[in-house]
C-alpha cells in the first residue's frame, strides 16, 4: 500500500507534468492539444538513437528529445495553428489529432512495432525509507519535476511575459495591449508544452521499461488529461496537484482491486471520478469559477 | 415609406394550422427554391425508402458482383456505415454545437446490442438494427442527462471520460460481450434463413443511409433544427424565442447516439463480427475528423468525409510508390487541409455558392445603410387569449429585486411597473444595472431576493424560455439573433412556440408539421416585405449592417406576438434617420395595436418621446421615476447625467 503510494506520487507528477502542458497550451491558443503525449512518445526514439544506438551520454540524448519536441511543438503552431487563429477551435483540435496520428504513423514507419530499450541513467536498489524502497530513478524524477514545475511557476508568476501568458486565455486584447505579442505566448505555449511532453515521456520511461508506439503515449494522454480535468482547465497549480491525485488513486485502486473480475476496473473507477468531479465542479478542484470553457465554435 | 400594415393571423391553439395565410403575396425571392417536393413530403419519402429498400437489394445483387469483388462491397458497406456514424455525430455537434469525444462508444453499444438480439436470441437483423438504435438511444439519455449540464470542452471531456470508461471496462465485461471473444452479428433474415452476399449488406447500409439522410433533412427545415442551430449560436437568444435548451440538447445527443447505435449495428453486420477492441477512442476521433473536414453542420459533408475518409487509406495504400507512409501523407494532408480550410468541404462550397449570390444580388441591392429607415414592423393582430391571470394586473411588476454577483451588488432592491398599453422606459448611466434587472426579468439571470410577476402570475422561479411561452418578448444588447443563419431561419426561429407541433410529428414530417411550415414562412416572407428586405430572405444575418440586424432582430421578436416586448437600446448602432422613424414605429406599435414595451435607452430625445412612465436607474437602484416631464425636471436625475458626463 505504502509502496504503491511511492510509485502513485511518481506517476502523479509526471501526470502533472503532461497535465502542464495541456493546460499551458490551451491557456495560448484554447485548444485541447491531442498531440501532448505522442510529441513526448516520438521523441523518445531521438533519445534511444542517440544514447542507445549512438553509444552518447544519456543527457545528451534526453537533450536531442527534447530540443526536437520543442521544434515539432514550434513547426506545428507556426504551419497550423497560427494560420487558424479565427477558425472554430474545433477544427484546430482537428489538426492536433492530425499531428498526432502523423507522429504515431512516423514512429511506426522508422522504427516499426518491436520495442526498443533506453537503459535508465542510475541503475540500483535505491534506499529504503520505514520498510518503503526509493528507487534512483524515482528520486531524479522528484527532483527534475520539483525544478521544472517551481522554475515554470516562478516565470510564469514574476515575469511579465510570464503573466501576460498566464492572462492572454482570460482576455487576449489587453494582453496586446500591455504590449505582449500574442503570436510570442502562442510560440511559447507550443515550444514549452512540447518540451514537457518530452520530459514526462523521459520520465515515464523507465517505469515501463521499453518504447514501442502506443505504450507510452495512451497512459501519459489519458492520465495527464484527467490530470488536467481534475484539476481545472484553467488552473496550473491546479494541473499538477490533479496530476499527483490521479496517479496515487490509479495506482491504489489498482492496487486494492488487483485479481477482481471486473476488466480495466482501476480505468473506470479514475473516469468515474473524473467525470463526477467534472459534474459537481465543472470548472475543477482548483480553477476559477468564472472562467468558461467555450471550444464549440 | 410605408408599406402597408402586414396582418399576421395567428391561433392560440398549437397544434392545429391555419389554412395557407391570405390574399397577401408572397415576394418571389430570386432563388429558386429548393426544399420544394413533388409529391407531399411525407409520402414521397416513404415511396422513396420503400423503393430503394426493395430495389437496392435485388440489383446491387444481380448488377454488383460484376463490378465490385465481396472485399470492394465490405469496404464499401463500411465506409457507408460510418457516413451513418459522421451524419449522427454531426446532428449533435454540427447542429446543436455540442462536442462527443465518446461516440466510440455509442457505435459499440449499438453493435454489440445488434449482435446479442441477432446471435444470442437468434432474431433477424431487421430487428437487431433498430433494437441497436433503441438501446444506445436509451444510453445516450442516461448519459446525457447528467452530462449535458456542462458546455463546450467540459461537456467534451465528459464523454472522453465515457468513452474511455467503456472501452476499459464495460465493454469487456462477459455478460455483454463475451469478453474478447467477441459476439458474431449474423445477417439473419428469418430463423435458419441468413444471407451472405456482401453487396447485399451493402445495399442494406445504402438504404439505411437513405433513411438517415431523410430523418436528418426532416430534422433542419423542422423548428427541431433551428432550435439546435439557435442552442449552437448562443443559448440566451434561443431561450428569448422559447427554445427549452435543456430538452433540446437532450433530444439532439439521444437522436445522435440512436443513429450512432444503428451505424455501428451495421458496421457490424458488415464485418460479422465485433469485439471488446473494435471500438477505440480512435474511432471517436476519427469522427470528430468526419464533421470537421466535411464542415460543422453539413449534411452534404459528413456523408461526403464519412465515405472518404473510410475509401481514401484504401486508395492511398494502393499507391505502390507510398508503401507504409499512406497514414503520414494522410495526416499531413489533414493538418493542411483544416489549416487552409477550418470550415471543411461546406466552407469550400458555401463560398462559392454564396460569391455566386452575391453577383447575382448586387442589382437588387438594397440602399446604403445611412437612408436605412424602418419601412414597418410586421403588425402581428393579437389572436391570443390572454394568459394573464388577472387582466387588470400590470403586464409586468417587478418587486424589491436584488441581484448580487459575489460581493457586487447589480441590482439593489429595484421595483418597477408595466401597465398594459403603454411604453415604460428605462434609463440610467453605463452599469447602472439596466441590463442585469432585464435579463433578470426574462429569466437568464436568478433574482438574489425579490419576485417578478408577469400577467399577474409569479414566475420568479420560471426558466427564461417559459417565461417566453407567456409572452415575455425581448432584443439584446448584442443583437439576439441566430447569426450565422439566414434571415428567413431568423424569422422561422421566432415562431418556435408558434410551430407547435411534435419532435415525433417534426421527425416524420408529418402533413401537419408541413402546413404549419408553410403558414409560418408566408409569415415570415411578408415580415421580410414589411421591414424592406425582399430578396434578401437567404442571406446570412451577419452579413447584414449592425442597424439593419437590429430591426431584422425587432421583426422577430413582433413575431413572437409579445404579452410585453422588452427591447435593450434598439436605436444603438442605427442611423439617425432610422432612429427617428424607430419613434413613429414604437408610437404606432402601441397606439393601433395596443403593444406593451419596457425600453432601455440611452437616446434621451427617443425615451421622452416614446415613453409614458420613465424609471431612472443607478448604481442599481431606482434613483427617479415619473412621467418625462417630471424626469426631466428631476435634479438628481440632472446630477446622475451631468455626473456621468464629467466621469
Amino acid at each position: 500500500m505504502l509502496q504503491a503510494l511511492v510509485v502513485g506520487l511518481v506517476t502523479g507528477a509526471i501526470y502533472g507534468l503532461m497535465a502542464l502542458g495541456l493546460v499551458l497550451i490551451y491557456k495560448g491558443s484554447r485548444v485541447l492539444n491531442f498531440a501532448q503525449a505522442e510529441i513526448g512518445t516520438a521523441c523518445l526514439y531521438v533519445a534511444w538513437l542517440v544514447s542507445a544506438k549512438g553509444h552518447q551520454p544519456y543527457l545528451v540524448g534526453a537533450g536531442a528529445a527534447i530540443l526536437t519536441a520543442v521544434a515539432i511543438g514550434l513547426l506545428f503552431e507556426r504551419f497550423v495553428v497560427r494560420r487558424m487563429t479565427d477558425a472554430p477551435r474545433l477544427s484546430v483540435a482537428v489538426g492536433t489529432i492530425g499531428l498526432f496520428t502523423f507522429l504515431f504513423a512516423a514512429e511506426i514507419y522508422f522504427f516499426g512495432p518491436s520495442p526498443r530499450y533506453l537503459p535508465a541513467p542510475i541503475t540500483g536498489l535505491g534506499v529504503q525509507v520505514a520498510g518503503i524502497y526509493v528507487s534512483p530513478t524515482q528520486m531524479v524524477s522528484f527532483a527534475v519535476i520539483a525544478v521544472i514545475a517551481g522554475g515554470l511557476a516562478a516565470f510564469l508568476r514574476l515575469t511579465d511575459f510570464g503573466l501576460g501568458v498566464v492572462a492572454a486565455a482570460q482576455d487576449a486584447a489587453a494582453v496586446r495591449l500591455v504590449g505582449i505579442r500574442l503570436s510570442r505566448v502562442s510560440m511559447f505555449t507550443w515550444g514549452v508544452g512540447a518540451a514537457l511532453s518530452a520530459v514526462a515521456a523521459l520520465l515515464i520511461e523507465p517505469t515501463i521499461s521499453l518504447i514501442a508506439p502506443g505504450v507510452i503515449g495512451e497512459p501519459l494522454f489519458v492520465g495527464g488529461l484527467a490530470a488536467a480535468l481534475l484539476g481545472g482547465l484553467s488552473s496550473l497549480p491546479g494541473a499538477f496537484i490533479g496530476g499527483l491525485l490521479v496517479g496515487v488513486l490509479s495506482t491504489e485502486i489498482q492496487f486494492v482491486a488487483s485479481g477482481r473480475a471486473i476488466p480495466g476496473v482501476s480505468s473506470l473507477v479514475l473516469f468515474a471520478i473524473v467525470a463526477g468531479v467534472l459534474l459537481v465542479r465543472p470548472q475543477g478542484l482548483l480553477g476559477s469559477a468564472n472562467l468558461r470553457a467555450e471550444s464549440g465554435s | 415609406m410605408s408599406a402597408g400594415p402586414v396582418s399576421v393571423s395567428r391561433r392560440s391553439s398549437g397544434t392545429e394550422v391555419a389554412p395557407a395565410s391570405p390574399a397577401t403575396p408572397v415576394p418571389q425571392s430570386s432563388e429558386p427554391v429548393r426544399r420544394r417536393p413533388l409529391l407531399t413530403p411525407r409520402r414521397s419519402n416513404i415511396l422513396l425508402l420503400l423503393a430503394a429498400a426493395i430495389l437496392l437489394p435485388i440489383v446491387t445483387a444481380q448488377a454488383m458482383p460484376l463490378a465490385f469483388t465481396p472485399t470492394d462491397s465490405l469496404v464499401l458497406a463500411e465506409a457507408v456505415a460510418f457516413a451513418i456514424a459522421a451524419l449522427a455525430l454531426n446532428m449533435l455537434t454540427g447542429y446543436a454545437g455540442q462536442i462527443s469525444l465518446g461516440h466510440a462508444a455509442l457505435l459499440g453499444v449499438g453493435a454489440f446490442a445488434s449482435g446479442l438480439v441477432t446471435s444470442k436470441a437468434g432474431l433477424p437483423m431487421w430487428i437487431g438494427l433498430p433494437a441497436a438504435a433503441v438501446a444506445t438511444g436509451l444510453i445516450a439519455l442516461v448519459i446525457g442527462f447528467p452530462a449535458l449540464r456542462l458546455r463546450g470542452l467540459y461537456l467534451a471531456m465528459v464523454t472522453i471520460a465515457f468513452g474511455f470508461a467503456m472501452y476499459d471496462s464495460i465493454l469487456r465485461l462477459d455478460v455483454f460481450t463475451g469478453g474478447s471473444a467477441g459476439v458474431e452479428l449474423p445477417r439473419r433474415i428469418w430463423h435458419d434463413t441468413q444471407f451472405s452476399d456482401q453487396s447485399v449488406m451493402l445495399a442494406v447500409a445504402l438504404v439505411a443511409l437513405l433513411a438517415v439522410w431523410l430523418l436528418d433533412a426532416n430534422i433542419t427545415r423542422t423548428r427541431l433544427g433551428r432550435a439546435f442551430r439557435a442552442i449552437r449560436e448562443n443559448e440566451a437568444v434561443a431561450q428569448a424565442y422559447g427554445v427549452d435548451v435543456a430538452r433540446y440538447k437532450l433530444v439532439a445527443f439521444v437522436l445522435s447516439g440512436a443513429l450512432a447505435g444503428l451505424a455501428g449495428a451495421l458496421w457490424g453486420h458488415a464485418v460479422g463480427f465485433v469485439n471488446s477492441e473494435s471500438f477505440p477512442f480512435d474511432i471517436s476521433l476519427a469522427l470528430i475528423i468526419m464533421v470537421v473536414v466535411g464542415g460543422l453542420g453539413s449534411r452534404v459533408g459528413a456523408v461526403i468525409a464519412g465515405l472518404a475518409f473510410s475509401l481514401f487509406p484504401v486508395v492511398l495504400h494502393g499507391i505502390a510508390w507510398l508503401a507504409g507512409l499512406d497514414i503520414m501523407v494522410g495526416a499531413l494532408l489533414l493538418m493542411y487541409t483544416v489549416s487552409r480550410h477550418p470550415g471543411g468541404f461546406a466552407e469550400v462550397i458555401g463560398e462559392a455558392r454564396e460569391r455566386r449570390r452575391e453577383r447575382r444580388s448586387a442589382r437588387v441591392q438594397t440602399p446604403d445603410d445611412d437612408a436605412i429607415t424602418i419601412p414597418a414592423l410586421p403588425r402581428v393582430t393579437s389572436l391570443r387569449t390572454s394568459t394573464a391571470v388577472d387582466p387588470l394586473a400590470p403586464v409586468l411588476e417587478v418587486e424589491n429585486v436584488t441581484v448580487r454577483f459575489g460581493g457586487l451588488v447589480a441590482v439593489d432592491s429595484a421595483s418597477l411597473r408595466v401597465p398594459r398599453g403603454k411604453i415604460v422606459g428605462l434609463i440610467g448611466p453605463n452599469g447602472a444595472g439596466k441590463t442585469t434587472l432585464f435579463n433578470t426579468i426574462s429569466g437568464l439571470i436568478r433574482p438574489t431576493t425579490g419576485t417578478v410577476r408577469l400577467l399577474g402570475q409569479d414566475v420568479s422561479g420560471l426558466p427564461a424560455h417559459r417565461r417566453a411561452e407567456l409572452g415575455l418578448g425581448r432584443t439584446f444588447q448584442q443583437i439576439g439573433l441566430a447569426k450565422d443563419q439566414t434571415m428567413l431561419d431568423n424569422l422561422l426561429l421566432a415562431q418556435h412556440l408558434e410551430a407547435g407541433y411534435s419532435t415525433g410529428r417534426a421527425l416524420a414530417y408529418t402533413r401537419g408539421v408541413a402546413a404549419a411550415e408553410e403558414v409560418m414562412e408566408a409569415r415570415a416572407r411578408e415580415a421580410i416585405t414589411a421591414l424592406g428586405f425582399d430578396g434578401r430572405e437567404q442571406t446570412p444575418v451577419k452579413r447584414f449592417s449592425h442597424g439593419q440586424q437590429r430591426i431584422i432582430e425587432m421583426g422577430c421578436a413582433l413575431l413572437t406576438d409579445p404579452e410585453l416586448l422588452m427591447l435593450d437600446e434598439p436605436s444603438a448602432g442605427m442611423a439617425p434617420g432610422a432612429v427617428e422613424n424607430l419613434a413613429v414605429r414604437l408610437n404606432d406599435l402601441r397606439d393601433s395595436l395596443g403593444r406593451t414595451m419596457l425600453l432601455i435607452e440611452h437616446n434621451v430625445p427617443l425615451v421622452l418621446d416614446v415613453c409614458d412612465y420613465i424609471y431612472v436607474l443607478n448604481f442599481g437602484q431606482v434613483l427617479a421615476e415619473g412621467t418625462p416631464d417630471e424626469i426631466l425636471a428631476h435634479p438628481d436625475v440632472i446630477g446622475a447625467y451631468l455626473g456621468e458626463a464629467a466621469g
